[in-house]
């Protein structure tokens, strides 16, 4: 029997060494606790650049503080570790610097939505070419488990013992209201599903948003956990056109995690070809509305 | 701008600053302001001659630096001509569409230059010298010419000449007795005059008079009733001066040669008096107005004008004794009747 | 022949074409072969929104200071001129309207506010435009013609000067410009008896200003950042920094690169850092608030090794602070804004031509030195117009600053190694075998996070050794004046290094053995040549346009002596006269 279980690992290994998607992680060992969804978000992520073929060194990730702050550390790439919400502002800058690269930005719902929620709809009007990561577990972890911007009403937390008297952020609403031109809700479970979205996400010229909601098994026994979210699962319909503004913004309202692709409008122009004198209003959808 | 009393003092001759300094060391509160359309600062009129000449400079004339104005708080409006005088609303209307309000006014506005109606129609030939403006326009065109015609005259001529004579020109001097200015010369005076003149080269034609004037390429031409021409650069005019008073005629403000005034030197308006070459001034002894010349007169009467502003009434007399060298004559004369 | 030192000051209105008058004099000024100096402001605090002064010093020798007091003032506008009366020589001149279409108050007339002493000169602006050109547009023209008929100034000249400017513009705008021109120089000739000593006739002058450009202190960090390979420039308006922005934002896109206006400061200096880490020349510039705002991610920049510039144009402070004046009172937040030790370079070009210097300095020392550069200009000299000599062509060795690594390095990468010079060989994004991550916390050489005390020590220390070489790349400190026994030696910074020159050539013709010392690297401080400066000088004098001394209080250190300050904060440059009064009575 424990041969047997030995052989079934080798056999494993190999299958994930041919797979090629190990050659984008460092031998770097996330801080992450077991059990945290940012493995598969990673894992998801890996596997999205070795699908599109990207080189190693082509790549860049600009992230901010917080746990997934710390994703640039473990991943095989020219990784910038910045500073607390600035890591929308220093991947455009990359981005705007070199055209060639593949720029990622990567932050939680505290860098993101809280100290540089700021930055947020100015990268989305502005449509620069790179690809936002939030990763999305309702919670400070790194500082040990304060209420964010995206923790429930009335959730009890180490900010808030009485319970969080704040609304939280609805990140998806905020990205469709503020312009963004891909926009989409993954969950940290489903790496096939991640991987699928991270493709299309990467591959659009122009500005993505992904909302990517994990738990964070540390500090949120209650709300966003593992069992909730598998419970509650739902995927974009299937007749969900994703060129539907409107359609978008009305999942978006809706309580309820829904997960897939919101929105997508391929023919909007990126901040780079607006800058090469292409402008006219009529090239974008979205400044129709 | 403090709002309290605002003397204003039209005119920045001996007369009007006299009156600005006595306003100022016996009120510090006020505002004082003289105003005048002369831009040059307070300077002596009778030294123009020699600035003409190039004998001084332009300091030279200077009566006194702007910094006593600035110690004695006392705000100069230079090159600022007044237009009209509203002596109902106080205010005065500056050319350059100015207002200034005014608590009391002296009016130390001097004269100009003087034209007997017998020169009128020739008025357009002749140069007139009564200003620092008139000599710096003078001055080069004075430097090319070589016959210099003075029509006299009055005193600031004769100094005028002696100038010319230094720079080596050809000059004519005619004199006409009845023109001559503030006083009517005697045919004894006139002849002493002229002879005095011819020793030093002049050319003197006493009570000659003018025929026609005439623009002749270059040159003047002027002739004379018995039949002289002379040919001529320029044709100075010294026909005395007149008091500036076009301004005020229909103002209210009484005048008849000059502003008039009574021996406080007060005219009709209680806040508005009169000084200098300007005012005509009423001799209850004489029972009649009389005019004054020179600077000592104008500041003596600067003086009385501010002091009767401030509560005073002190009457005014003339400079007791004042000789005057009229080209070699003496004549004692300060004040005068008839001009 | 003579010499001729004139200040002009035209004041209206914004919009009355008060700067561009300005600007017509100094080019003219300019081509008959003057040297200018001239300063455009618009104090915001003066009622009646929109007054503007164009200053210009106009002079047939070297000018170093913009000069205390005006000689001559023209008030296009007299509400907003009454008050400019106080810069006003006491003898100085006014040019005024004399007819404006309505009576004024006597307070509201700026003919009534002139000090005995003052000459003034009433000229019918208006009426003149209007006869020239049938609308009040020409009243600038006018008073310029009226300059030039009492000033002696070559008037044909000028008109083909006019020319020249308004060439694009349609021949009716030429023409009625020419037209007022001439009104106004033709009635003043006639009407107006000079009566001051100022003229332009007979001046020795130099043979010819052609290969002078005329330029204020912003246009030559454009230039600058133009020339040096600039890619990208990001920035959020702000006064007196934003004319970079706007000349950037034309001129940039022309050499391939990009201007990004950010939705703030933080972001402009977030994407100048994250272009400095892509290998690209990036830089942003602003003023004390937007500086303050960029101080965490300025610190990533020094703690990451990345290169990154910022022109910091100093206005009053603190806060929102005075906007449109000037001031030197940010030298501290440049020399050590931000949290712990975080070593930096920092560059003051005391003129115009060394903005165009200090800003290709700067890009060069960033990229080569990998951390932040700060540029610190002031309000003034960022709007300080000069007539410069051309720039020289940007030293080539400074186009290029980067130190790659080998290939045998980037075998075993160490982005930060902890080399000799401190200087690490750095990867640019896109070389194979190169990635790293860099981190804004404390990092081992191969730039993971490691906090442990040796690496820290290490590192902070690393980081300080590596910028001291650039000491020796900057252009050496200025020693101006006697060598030995000099009884008061100036030190200088920044903008006022010229108005303390021209105090110290006075100082020196009153007999007083008098000295300057200035650097425009102010960060590594050139400590030797200072030490060297100040042992030849019985007394130091560091005179400053801030409160606290603050560059007084930087070389203290460094000096071991007592320093005497002055400092003022009045908005205004400081003058060459108010220094040489402090150097006289230090003298004594």
């Amino acid at each position: 029997m424990e041969v047997l279980k030995y052989s079934y690992l080798d056999e494993k290994i190999d299958e994930v060494k041919e797979q090629g998607f190990l050659n984008y992680r460092t031998s770097e060992l996330p801080t992450w606790c077991p059990g945290c969804g940012y493995f598969g978000i990673t894992h998801a992520m890996v596997q999205a650049c070795d699908a599109l073929g990207l080189k190693n060194e082509e790549i860049c990730v600009a992230s901010g503080i917080g746990c997934a702050g710390r994703y640039p550390i473990f991943m095989k790439a020219y990784g910038f570790h910045t500073v607390h919400g600035r890591s929308i502002p220093i991947a455009s800058g990359i981005k705007l610097a070199r055209q060639d690269l593949t720029v990622f930005a990567v932050g939680g719902d505290g860098d993101i939505l809280g100290i540089g929620g700021g930055h947020l709809p100015h990268i989305a009007r502005k449509n620069i070419d790179i690809t936002l990561f939030l990763f999305d577990n309702s919670i400070y972890g790194l500082t040990k488990g304060q209420t964010s911007p995206t923790t429930p009403l009335s959730q009890v937390t180490n900010s808030h013992s009485q319970g969080n008297p704040d609304t939280p952020l609805r990140p998806v609403f905020l990205a469709l209201a503020h312009g963004a031109s891909f926009v989409a809700r993954c969950y940290a479970g489903d790496v096939e599903g991640m991987k699928n979205i991270f493709t299309q996400a990467i591959s659009h010229k122009g500005f993505s948003f992904l909302h990517i909601v994990s738990p964070c098994v540390t500090f949120d026994k209650v709300n966003i956990t593992w069992k909730r979210l598998r419970e509650n699962f739902r995927a974009v319909p299937s007749v969900h056109d994703p060129s539907d503004y409107r359609a978008a913004i009305q999942m978006a309202e809706d309580p309820r995690p829904i997960f897939g692709l919101f929105y997508h409008d391929p023919s909007r122009q990126s901040y780079q070809e607006n800058l090469r004198g292409k402008r006219s209003p009529e090239n974008s959808k979205s400044s129709e509305r | 701008m403090p709002k309290n009393d605002h003397y204003v003092i039209i005119g920045n001759g001996p007369a009007g600053n006299k009156a600005a300094d006595r306003l100022r060391d016996r009120d510090k509160e006020a505002r004082v302001t003289i105003i005048s359309d002369e831009a040059f600062s307070f300077y002596y009129r009778y030294k123009l001659p020699d600035f003409i000449a190039g004998r001084i400079s332009e300091d030279a004339l200077k009566v006194r630096p702007y910094t006593i104005y600035k110690e004695k708080n006392i705000r100069l409006r230079l090159g600022q001509r007044v237009e009209r005088i509203d002596p109902d609303e106080k205010v005065l209307y500056l050319k350059h569409m100015k207002k200034v309000g005014y608590t009391k006014l002296i009016l130390a506005t001097g004269g100009s230059p003087r034209v007997p109606p017998s020169f009128i129609r020739f008025m357009e030939y002749f140069t007139f010298m009564t200003n620092y403006n008139d000599a710096v326009r003078i001055r080069p065109e004075l430097q090319k010419a070589k016959d210099i015609i003075v029509i006299g005259g009055d005193l600031i001529s004769l100094r005028f000449i002696k100038m010319l004579t230094g720079m080596k020109k050809n000059i004519y001097f005619i004199l006409t007795r009845n023109c001559f200015w503030p006083i009517e010369l005697t045919s004894r005076m006139a002849g002493k005059i002229s002879s005095s003149l011819e020793k030093k080269g002049i050319k003197a034609l006493v009570d000659t008079p003018i025929a026609a004037i005439t623009r002749q390429k270059n040159k003047l031409l002027l002739e004379t009733g018995d039949g002289q021409k002379i040919r001529a650069d320029m044709i100075c005019s010294f026909l005395g001066l007149k008091p500036n008073i076009d301004f005020i005629v229909g103002s209210g403000i009484d005048t008849e040669k000059g502003i008039l005034v009574n021996e406080y030197l007060q005219t009709n308006y209680a806040d508005i008096y009169a000084c200098g070459e300007c005012a005509q001034i009423y001799n209850p002894k004489l029972k009649d107005y009389w005019i004054s010349i020179g600077s000592e007169n104008a500041a003596l009467q600067g003086e009385t004008a501010a002091l009767s502003l401030l509560g005073a009434h002190k009457v005014i007399k003339p400079v007791p004794k004042n000789l005057l060298n009229v080209g070699g004559v003496s004549v004692n004369t300060s004040w005068w009747k008839q001009f | 022949m003579t010499n001729v030192d004139i200040v002009i000051e035209i004041c209206g209105s914004a919009g009355e074409g008060t700067i561009s008058a300005g600007e017509i004099l100094s080019r003219f000024m300019s081509s008959q072969g003057f040297e200018i100096m001239s300063f455009d402001s618009y104090p915001s605090e003066i009622r009646g929104f929109g007054k503007c002064v164009a200053h210009s010093r106009i002079s047939n020798r070297k000018i170093l200071s913009p000069g205390k007091y005006a000689d001559i003032l023209i008030a296009l506008k007299d509400a907003h001129s009454i008050s400019q009366l106080p810069s006003l020589r006491e003898t100085g001149i006014v040019i005024y309207d004399n007819k404006p279409p309505n009576y004024l108050e006597e307070d509201k007339s700026i003919a009534g506010w002139i000090e005995p002493g003052m000459i003034s000169y009433g000229v019918p602006l208006l009426e003149l435009a209007q006869k020239a050109a049938g609308n009040s547009r020409g009243r600038n023209m006018v008073a310029i013609g009226a300059l030039a008929a009492l000033f002696q100034i070559d008037d044909e000249a000028m008109k083909a000067s006019i020319r020249s400017r308004y060439a694009k513009k349609k021949q009716i705008v030429i023409d009625s410009n020419l037209n007022s021109f001439q009104e106004g120089f033709e009635w003043s000739k006639k009407n107006i008896t000079k009566i001051d000593p100022y003229t332009f006739r007979n001046v020795r002058l130099k043979k010819s200003n052609k290969s002078r450009a005329i330029i204020n202190g912003n246009q030559a960090v454009a230039q600058a950042a133009l020339d040096s390979g600039l890619h990208l420039y990001a920035g959020y308006p702000i006064t007196p920094a934003t004319k970079i922005m706007e000349i950037l934002s034309k001129e940039l896109p022309k050499k391939g690169g990009i201007m990004i206006q950010t939705e703030d400061e933080i972001a402009a200096i977030g994407n100048v850092v994250g272009a400095g880490f892509a290998g690209k020349r990036a830089m942003t510039a602003t003023s004390g608030p937007g500086f303050s705002l960029m101080t965490e991610l300025a610190n990533l920049a020094v703690m990451a090794e990345v290169p990154a510039v910022i022109i910091n144009s100093q206005r009053g402070g603190p806060s929102t602070g005075v906007p449109t004046k000037t001031e030197q009172s940010d030298l501290n937040i440049a020399l050590s804004g931000g949290s712990g030790d975080s070593p930096r370079i920092v560059i003051a070009p005391t003129t115009v031509e060394e903005c165009y210097l200090g800003v290709s300095l700067a890009l060069y020392l960033a990229e080569k030195y990998q951390t932040l550069v700060v540029v610190l200009l002031d309000f003034f000299l960022s709007n300080s117009i000069r007539n410069i000599p051309m720039p020289e062509p940007i030293n080539k060795k400074w186009l290029k600053g980067n130190i790659a690594p080998t290939k045998t390095e980037l075998k075993d990468y160490k982005r930060f190694k902890n080399t000799e010079s401190g200087i690490s060989p750095r990867a640019i994004p896109g070389t194979p075998g190169g990635m790293f991550v860099t981190t804004g916390l404390e990092h081992s050489e191969q730039g993971k996070p490691q906090y442990d005390r040796e690496t820290h020590h290490q590192m902070t220390r690393k980081r300080f050794r590596k910028i001291q070489n650039a000491i020796n790349e900057a252009p050496k400190p200025q020693w101006r004046g006697p060598k030995k026994d000099i009884s008061v030696g100036v030190i200088a910074w920044g903008s006022t290094a010229g108005s303390a020159q021209e105090a110290v050539i006075k100082a020196q013709k009153e007999g007083i053995k008098a000295a300057l010392m200035s650097s425009m690297l102010i960060s590594p401080l050139p400590a030797d040549s200072f030490r060297k400066f100040s042992k030849a000088c019985q007394k130091i004098l560091v005179p400053e346009l801030n409160y606290s001394g603050q560059f007084a209080n930087y070389l203290a250190p460094y000096l071991n002596r007592p320093i005497e300050r002055l400092n003022m904060v009045t908005g205004l440059p400081m003058s060459a006269e108010d220094i040489l009064d402090k150097i006289r009575e230090m003298a004594n």
